[in-house]
C-alpha cells in the first residue's frame, strides 16, 4: 500500500512541487513573520544586553527601558556609589524621540553619555571615533546605510543639530535604533539638570546582585533597582508582548491555508486515482489501510514543503538583512519544531476530505467501463 | 471558451469549493497584511486628526505627535494666544508609561488635557469628571479585562476607569486623564520628587477664528514664539505616517509579497492539476483542431474566472478575520479598503491568476492529440 501512495504521489511531480512549494510559503510566511518579531524583540535589549551592569537602577515603578520614561536625581548616584559592595556607578540620559536623518524620520532611543565615559558608550564601531565634544553624535551603521548619513554629516534631534562621528554595529532594529549624544545636549533637550535617567551599577566581585539591588531598594528612596537579568527580562518581555497577538493569528491563518492546500492536492490525487482505489477495495483491500495510505500521501506532501520552509528559514532568511538592512531577523529553532508540529496536524487535517471521499468509493466502480 | 471554462468549474462542485477557498484564503492573507499596514497609517493619521486642532503648536525642532518627547515652557502659551486670530491654545501634556498589572507590562501614551484634546469618542462608560478618572481604551481593557469602576494604578497611583475608548496607535493604546490627574500623580505617586524633567506642556491645540488663514497664522507664532514649531494636524499626521512607514513598509512588503508568491502558487498549482486531470479532453480539442493558443486562452480564462467567483470569497474571510483580530487585540485596525491598495492588490490578483494560468502551460503543449484515440 505504501509503495501505491509512493508512487502516485510521484507520478504527478508537477502537483507534487507545485503543492509542497505552495506549502513552504504559508510556513515562509509564518516563519518570516516570527522572525522579524523575535530579531526586533532581540534587538530591542541589545543597548541593556551589551552593558551588562551587575544592577540597573531607575525611577520608581519603571522596571525597564524600551518606551520607558525614568528620572532620578544626580545625588542617589553619589549616595550608591558610596555603598559598600560597589564598585562603579555610571549614570546615563535616555529619551525616545523621531530623528531626521537626510529625508529620514524614525523612531530611535537617545543616549547621552558624560564626557569620557567608557562604560555605557558603543561596544563596536564601524567607522570614525566615540563622541568628544558637543553636538557629536555616534549613529547606528545600519542608520547611516539607509540614510545615506555617513560620518562629518549632518543629522536632528529636535530642534538641534548634531555632526555624526562614528557608525556603531548592533545598535539598529526598525523599532529601536539606539544613538549616543553627549549627556549636556541631551540634558537641554530634555530642559533637565541634575538628574540621570538610568544607573548601570558594577559590583565588586563577590557581591550578590540580587542582594546589591534590594540594598539600593531599600537605602535609597523612591528608585527602582533590578539585577541585569531581570531588567533586560523585562524588556524582552515587554518587546515580546507587542505584536505577539498578530503572530499567532497570522499562524493560525497560514496554517489553514497549509490545510486547504494540503487538502486540495490530495483530493486531486485520490479523485485522479478513483478506479485505482475500487479495484484495491475490490480485491479486498480494507479501507483503513486506504486511509491510512492517503494520511501517509498528505504527510509526505506537508513533510516537502516543511522541509522546503525550514531550508528556506535556515540558508535565505539570515541573508535577508543584506538586501534589506533595516531588517533584523532571528530564526528560532523552537518556533520551528513549534511550524513542525503544526505540520504534522496540517497533514491529518489535509487528508480529511480525500480521506471521506475514499470512504466513499464503491468496489463495483471497477467494473464500470 | 468562456463556456468551456464555466463548465469545468461546475464540473466538480466538491473541487471547486476546495479551490475557491483556498484561492479565497490566500486573497484573505494578502487583504489582512495589507490591511493591517494601512490600519497602522490610518490609526497615526487619526490620533493626531481626533485633536481637532486648527493648528499644533510643538516644541521647536519636534514634528511628531508620537512616539516623540515635547516639552515647550508655559509661558508660551499665553504668547500663542496674543497672536491675532488665536482664540485659544489648549494645552496638552502626552506622557509615556509603561503600565504593569498581572506582570504583563504594556506602553500606555497617556493625554493629559484640559480644555480640548480628550478622548474622541467614548465606547463604554463617560468622559472625565474629576482629577483621578481615566479614559483608557479598548485595547488595554481588553488586554487587562478592565471595565469602567476599575481602578487603574500608574506608579503607585490609583485611576478610576470611567470610559473606554477607542484610540490606540503604533501598536500602543492611548489614556486620558486631566490636569488634575497629572497633577495628582506627580504629587501624590512616587516619581514626584523627580518631576522637573517631566515635561507639562507637551501640545498646544489651536483654535483659530473663523476665516482664518491657518499658513499665515502659523508663521506669525513661530515668529513671536522662538521655542516652538507650528503645524497644521494634517502635517503632523504626515510627519508621523512617514515615520510608520519607514518601520512598516519594509517588513509588510516582503510579507504582502510572499503572499503573492503564495496566490500564484497556488492559482499554478489548481490549474497543473486541473489540466493533468482531463488532459485526455485536451487531446480531444488538439485533434479537433484546437490550437494551442485557445487551449491556452481557455486555461487562462478559467484560471480568471475562479479568481473572479474567489475574490468575494476573499473579501468575505478578510472581513471576518479582520473582525476577529480587532476584536481579541483592538490595538490593531485592519483597513481592508484603503481604495488605492483594494485596487493594487486586486490588479495584483489578477497578475498572479494570469501567471499561475502560465504554469501549466508546457503540459497543454506537450499533450498529443494522439491519447484523444487511446483506450482507458
Amino acid at each position: 500500500m505504501f509503495k501505491w501512495t509512493w508512487k502516485s504521489l510521484f507520478s504527478q511531480r508537477g502537483t507534487l512541487v507545485g503543492s509542497a512549494l505552495g506549502i513552504a510559503c504559508t510556513f515562509i510566511l509564518v516563519i518570516f513573520f516570527d522572525s522579524v518579531w523575535r530579531g526586533e524583540s532581540l534587538q530591542v535589549v541589545s543597548y541593556p544586553s551589551h552593558m551588562k551592569p551587575n544592577v540597573w537602577v531607575m525611577q520608581s515603578g519603571v522596571g525597564n527601558m524600551h518606551m520607558a520614561m525614568s528620572f532620578i536625581w544626580d545625588w542617589k548616584a553619589d549616595k550608591i556609589a558610596k555603598m559598600p559592595g560597589v564598585k562603579r556607578v555610571t549614570p546615563i540620559l535616555y529619551m525616545n524621540s523621531v530623528v531626521s536623518a537626510a529625508h529620514t524620520r524614525m523612531f530611535a532611543f537617545i543616549v547621552g553619555l558624560l564626557p569620557g565615559d567608557k562604560r555605557a558608550e558603543p561596544w563596536a564601531l564601524t567607522a570614525g571615533r566615540h563622541i568628544k565634544k558637543p553636538l557629536e553624535t555616534v549613529i547606528p551603521d545600519v542608520l547611516s546605510t539607509i540614510t545615506n548619513v555617513n560620518v562629518g554629516d549632518q543629522l536632528h534631534i529636535a530642534d538641534k543639530s548634531f555632526t555624526v562621528v562614528g557608525l556603531s554595529s548592533g545598535t539598529y532594529s526598525s523599532a529601536n535604533s539606539v544613538l549616543f549624544v553627549p549627556f549636556s545636549d541631551l540634558e537641554k533637550i530634555l530642559s533637565s539638570t541634575g538628574t540621570y535617567s538610568y544607573l548601570l551599577v558594577d559590583a565588586e566581585e563577590g557581591t550578590d546582585p540580587d542582594s546589591l539591588a534590594k540594598r539600593i531598594r531599600d537605602e535609597v528612596e523612591k528608585v527602582n533597582a533590578l539585577t541585569h537579568d531581570q531588567f533586560v527580562r523585562n524588556d524582552l518581555s515587554l518587546a515580546k508582548q507587542m505584536g505577539v497577538d498578530i503572530i499567532i493569528i497570522m499562524t493560525a491563518i497560514c496554517s489553514t491555508l497549509a490545510v486547504l492546500i494540503v487538502g486540495f492536492t490530495s483530493y486531486s490525487l485520490v479523485m485522479r486515482r478513483r478506479r485505482e482505489l475500487a479495484i484495491i477495495k475490490a480485491l479486498g483491500m480494507g479501507s483503513m489501510n486506504i486511509l491510512i495510505s492517503v494520511i501517509i500521501q498528505s504527510g509526505i506532501l506537508t513533510l516537502f514543503g516543511f522541509t522546503i520552509a525550514v531550508l528556506f528559514a535556515l540558508f535565505v532568511i539570515p541573508y535577508i538583512p543584506l538586501i534589506l538592512p533595516q531588517l533584523t531577523l532571528a530564526v528560532s529553532f523552537t518556533s520551528l519544531t513549534q511550524i513542525g508540529l503544526i505540520a504534522l496536524v496540517v497533514a491529518i487535517l489535509g487528508a480529511l476530505i480525500p480521506a471521506w471521499l475514499v470512504s466513499r468509493v464503491e468496489p463495483a466502480t471497477a467494473f464500470h467501463v | 471558451m468562456f463556456l468551456l471554462a464555466w463548465r469545468q468549474i461546475l464540473l466538480d462542485p466538491l473541487r471547486t469549493i476546495l479551490t475557491s477557498v483556498a484561492l479565497g484564503s490566500v486573497i484573505a492573507v494578502i487583504l489582512i497584511l495589507a490591511g493591517f499596514e494601512q490600519g497602522q497609517y490610518h490609526q497615526l493619521e487619526q490620533i493626531v486628526l481626533h485633536r481637532k486642532a486648527d493648528l499644533i503648536v510643538t516644541q521647536a525642532g519636534v514634528n511628531n505627535f508620537i512616539a516623540v518627547r515635547s516639552s515647550i515652557p508655559q509661558l508660551a502659551r499665553a504668547k500663542v494666544e496674543a497672536v491675532d486670530g488665536v482664540i485659544n491654545a489648549h494645552p496638552i501634556t502626552a506622557i509615556p508609561i509603561i503600565y504593569n498589572a498581572n506582570n504583563i507590562r504594556t506602553p500606555v501614551y497617556v493625554v493629559v488635557y484640559d480644555t480640548k484634546g480628550g478622548p474622541s469618542s467614548i465606547i463604554q462608560g463617560h468622559n472625565i469628571k474629576q482629577g483621578r478618572d481615566i479614559v483608557i481604551d479598548l485595547s488595554l481593557a481588553t488586554k487587562y479585562n478592565l471595565k469602567p469602576g476599575d481602578s487603574f494604578q500608574v506608579t503607585g497611583f490609583e485611576f478610576k476607569i470611567v470610559g473606554i475608548t477607542k484610540e490606540a496607535a503604533f501598536m500602543m493604546p492611548f489614556a486620558f486623564i486631566n490636569y488634575d490627574g497629572m497633577i495628582d500623580l506627580f504629587i501624590e505617586s512616587e516619581i514626584a520628587p523627580d518631576l522637573s524633567t517631566f515635561p507639562l506642556l507637551s501640545y498646544m491645540l489651536v483654535e483659530l477664528k473663523p476665516n482664518s488663514d491657518r499658513e499665515k497664522i502659523a508663521r506669525l507664532i513661530e515668529q513671536r514664539v522662538s521655542s516652538v514649531d507650528v503645524m497644521t494636524p494634517d502635517q503632523l499626521a504626515e510627519n508621523d505616517v512617514n515615520m510608520g512607514k519607514v518601520f512598516f513598509e519594509p517588513i509588510m512588503g516582503l510579507l504582502v509579497t510572499i503572499g503573492y508568491i503564495i496566490g500564484m502558487l497556488v492559482v499554478g498549482l489548481i490549474m497543473y492539476a486541473d489540466i493533468r486531470g482531463r488532459i485526455k479532453s485536451f487531446a480531444v480539442l488538439k485533434a479537433l483542431g484546437f490550437s494551442f493558443g485557445r487551449l491556452f486562452l481557455a486555461v487562462l480564462v478559467q484560471s480568471l474566472l475562479l479568481l473572479v467567483i474567489t475574490i468575494p470569497i476573499g473579501i468575505f474571510l478578510a472581513l471576518g478575520l479582520a473582525e476577529f483580530i480587532e476584536t481579541i487585540a483592538p490595538v490593531y485596525l485592519i483597513q481592508l479598503f484603503e481604495p488605492k491598495m483594494f485596487i493594487q492588490i486586486l490588479i495584483a490578483c489578477f497578475g498572479f491568476a494570469f501567471i499561475g494560468a502560465l504554469i501549466p502551460i508546457r503540459t497543454i503543449q506537450r499533450t498529443d492529440p494522439m491519447l484523444a484515440f487511446q483506450g482507458t
